[in-house]
């Protein structure tokens, strides 16, 4: 089934979101559908999933003419979506899942189990799946829980499958894992939309491309005839210049120390060292415990039982984020959405958070003056792109919803920043900025601690590096030996 | 959208009015209600002056009517902000009276009396007692929350249960009399009218509503409801503020039974309050406050509690047996959050 959107334009309100964009899906063809945050892929998605609806603009099922009022429709075209957010029920075991909704019935009405087991089974062996359909999605993995919405997808008979961003919380072997599987699709003859931000899997994956940028659509051809340098560099519009890193060299006094810490659960015998003007990374797989040790320093997460944590050459116990910060800690977490907005508060409040406490005259009242001083400087600072101030904290993209939290630390002042994933579900463009600012704070002497499993994005801003693999320290690495190849090594568990 | 800069269009003026700003459609509401109220009041008296004297003192009544709901619904809205309720209200309203009432009795037997403490004195250790026993009831619910990790329902439901059982039965044998001065309290007239209790609620609630916008402590009520995690991840001591909103909530608790007693004079530990807690959580809700959590404001909850009292008002003025009141009422909360939810689709 060959999939053909023409001149598809869409606008909100003043703002033209889609100007004049084709988009072309070949049969049995996988395409990796690229751009910044903001570029309109989303919205030519939704269009397609019939979320949204075209001002204008065509829409070909194998050469006929197809309008949709409403996702339904569009899924009775067997045209599947499968968001960032998977629409599963953990409670429920992977063939209730995937017959959610269109149960199937004995003639007495009541669920036919034994049925929908023997469908999803038959389904499973079509799809090369091992898989029990009774194992409960809450035991599944991030890999089968994405393979579980993908079988969903199947099951309805689906012809071309939307995938955004499927592989943002898996680690390299369930990447791996979904991969497969969906090469198996499409050899079975379904077309596959594959939305990402991670260039090196669409080389991987892909069989072709279309780049959209600011709304327009820039270029689209077969992946095998260009490389990630110019895919990256037409979906920014410009080269990605990286920038410098801060030097080993400028680091200063022993701010951050840890012997031994561990918490009985997700870290232990936990050393390191940590200097005032450098940068340092944490980096591993899923589940090797740095962002559960930097969650329990910080004093969110689990209770330190063993070792001891000294800050400025002093030990101390941090029983609470309160009582961090007010040791000069700043903590940027991961999952943006979840720990980090706050979207019922404005922009102003979101950004100046940590600090409305210190903001006071007379004893009790903010104060306003200063609170907006404050945030108007690191605007400036940090380039977020906003409107009012009093504007939802929604209304910005990620990496500028990513920035403003960083003015919300930033204003407090700390002497150890810690960034969880800081470029998490944030564009090429963002995340160059980004790195800039980590290495402009750690030139100003700040120790910055970024926690990523991005070994591109250690190498790119950390001066030195700890390998974390299932809850212990690895391996440091400097220098030459900090790079790529070797983090993975470690990462993976390999010790030499 | 060109035209209305050029010609006043009042239909695009409203649209946008309706679905911005999230009190429009509430003050819409109220409006329409007072047109009402008023029409039924009806317009056959001789002068104006006639008729806005009866149309003034019918007002007069209705606020004094609401001032202890309203004052309630104050701290019932930060509770609801942070995401939680206090279903407690009216019970611990019973409690702090039968305190209050305690500490003031003028009787022989009156604890304060015996050692030769009356009036005002008396009346200002009952006042603050009440105020010290609020905040402890609070500070404990929000101790229950914050360190057992009870959900406020749970726990408010329990503490009702408990306040208002204890107090009935400690109180049974001591029979307390308020003492004339302290009746004042509420009751002082002032060119013939009652205005006190409408003062205090103002009074209350302007201060309540500077401290949601202008102090670190309301701003974090508003994260804190909106998302936890966040807020205890940007160094917010999330377990004081939850805590503090259930103290504060106590002690508008507190205030609200002085009122009450100083305004009857006595206290019917059986069914004083009953359904406080309901009217509260009801004015709140319609004054826009979102139950999930981290939306609303304290001018909403006084829109809120006006247009339940003014259709309360309007429903006795027109004759519509008392029985079937409560049913308008459950008709309005359903409404109002009806037309919010189009506001956010809009």
């Amino acid at each position: 089934m060959q999939l053909e959107m023409k001149n598809i334009f869409k606008s909100f309100g003043a703002n033209l979101v889609l100007d004049d964009v084709s988009f072309t899906l070949p049969e049995g063809h996988i395409v990796a559908l690229l751009g910044e945050n903001g570029a309109g892929k989303s919205t030519l998605m939704n269009i397609l999933g019939g979320v949204l609806q075209a001002d204008s603009g065509k829409i070909f099922l194998d050469g006929e003419e197809i309008t949709f009022s409403n996702p339904k429709e569009s899924l009775d075209r067997k045209i599947a979506f499968i968001h960032q957010e998977l629409n599963l029920i953990n409670d429920l075991p992977i063939y209730e899942n995937l017959f959610i909704g269109r149960e199937l019935r004995k003639p007495n009405h009541f669920l036919d189990h034994e049925a929908m087991i023997a469908e999803t089974k038959k389904l499973f062996e079509e799809m090369d799946l091992d898989l029990d359909p009774q194992t409960m999605v809450r035991d599944l993995d991030a890999s089968y829980k994405q393979i579980t919405e993908i079988s969903r997808a199947m099951l309805m008979d689906a012809r071309i499958v939307i995938m955004d961003e499927p592989t943002t919380s898996l680690t390299g072997s369930e990447i791996s894992r979904v991969f497969t599987l969906m090469r198996k699709l499409r050899d079975m003859g379904v077309g596959i939309i594959f939305i990402s931000h991670k260039l090196n899997e669409v080389m991987e994956i892909c069989d072709s491309y279309t780049i959209l940028r600011d709304g327009h659509m820039i270029r689209s051809g077969l992946v095998s005839e260009t490389s990630t340098k110019q895919i990256a560099s037409l979906m920014v519009g410009h080269e990605v210049n990286e920038g410098e890193k801060a030097a080993s060299s400028q680091a200063g006094q022993v701010v951050m120390k840890a012997e031994g810490l561990g918490d009985g659960r997700s870290f232990a015998d936990i050393d390191f060292e940590i200097r005032s003007g450098e940068v340092v990374g944490f980096t591993g797989l899923l589940g090797d415990g740095r962002s559960e040790l930097f969650q329990a320093i910080f004093g969110s997460g689990s209770q330190i039982r063993t070792g001891q944590l000294y800050l400025y050459g002093n030990a101390v116990k941090i029983r609470s984020t309160q009582q961090a910060v007010r040791l000069g800690i700043g903590y940027v977490p991961r999952n943006r959405k979840e720990n980090g907005i706050v979207k019922d508060l404005d922009i102003l409040t979101n950004g100046s958070l940590v600090t409305l406490t210190r903001r006071r005259k007379n004893g009790f009242f903010l104060d306003e003056e200063q609170i907006l001083k404050d945030f108007e400087a690191q605007k400036k600072d940090l380039h977020i792109k906003m409107e009012a101030d009093t504007d939802s904290i929604l209304s910005l993209s990620g990496g500028n919803q990513q920035k403003v939290i960083l003015a919300r630390w930033l204003s407090s002042q700390p002497r150890i920043l810690i960034l969880d994933n800081p470029t998490q579900g944030v564009d090429v463009g963002a995340k160059e900025e980004i790195y800039q600012i980590i290495t402009a704070l750690a030139q100003k002497g700040v120790a910055v601690v970024v926690l990523s499993s991005e070994s591109k994005e250690i190498t790119r801003i950390a001066s030195r590096c700890y390998v974390m693999y299932h809850g212990r320290i690895l391996r440091e690495l400097k220098d030459q030996s900090l790079n790529e190849k070797t983090i993975m090594q470690y990462a993976t568990g390999v010790e030499e | 959208m060109e035209n209305t800069h050029k010609r006043f269009n009042f239909i695009t003026w409203f649209r946008e009015m309706w679905t911005s700003h999230p009190l429009f459609s509430t003050t819409c509401a109220l409006l329409l209600m007072i047109i009402l109220q008023t029409a039924a009041l009806g317009f056959d008296q001789g002068s104006f002056g006639e008729w806005f004297s009866i149309w003034s003192r019918n007002w007069i009544n209705i606020l004094r009517n609401n001032a202890t709901i309203g004052i309630i619904a104050l701290g019932m809205t930060f509770v609801i902000i942070t995401g939680g309720i206090d279903l407690a209200v009216g019970s611990t309203l019973v409690a702090i009276g039968a305190i209050v009432m305690i500490f003031i009795d003028s009787s022989q037997t009156g604890l304060l009396t015996q050692i030769g403490i009356t009036g005002v004195p008396a009346a200002i250790v009952g006042i603050l007692m009440g105020i010290i026993a609020g905040f402890l009831l609070g500070e404990f619910t929000g101790v229950l929350i914050t360190k057992g990790k009870l959900p406020p329902f749970i726990a408010t439901l329990g503490m009702m249960k408990i306040c208002r059982s204890v107090t009935q039965q400690c109180m049974q044998t001591v029979n307390p009399a308020v003492p004339r001065g302290f009746t004042q309290i509420a009751n002082l007239s002032v060119g013939g009218q009652m205005f006190m209790p409408i003062i205090y609620w103002l009074l209350l609630a302007f201060v309540m509503n500077y401290i949601s916008k202008h102090t670190a402590f309301g701003r974090h009520v508003f994260a804190v409801g909106s998302n936890e995690r966040a807020s205890r991840l940007s160094g917010i001591n999330v377990e004081r503020v939850k805590r503090s909103v259930y103290a504060i909530m106590g002690v508008l608790v507190a205030l609200a039974a002085v009122l009450q007693v100083s305004r009857i004079g006595a206290m019917d530990y059986a069914n004083a309050g009953n359904g406080y807690e309901m009217d509260a959580i009801a004015a709140v809700i319609v004054g826009g406050t979102s139950m999930a959590g981290g939306k609303g404001s304290i001018a909403g909850t006084i829109l809120g509690v006006l247009i339940i009292a003014v259709m309360n008002n309007l429903l006795n003025l027109i004759g519509v047996p008392p029985f079937l009141r409560e049913a308008f009422k459950g008709v309005i909360v359903i409404a109002a959050v009806l037309l919010q939810k189009k506001e956010k689709t809009a």
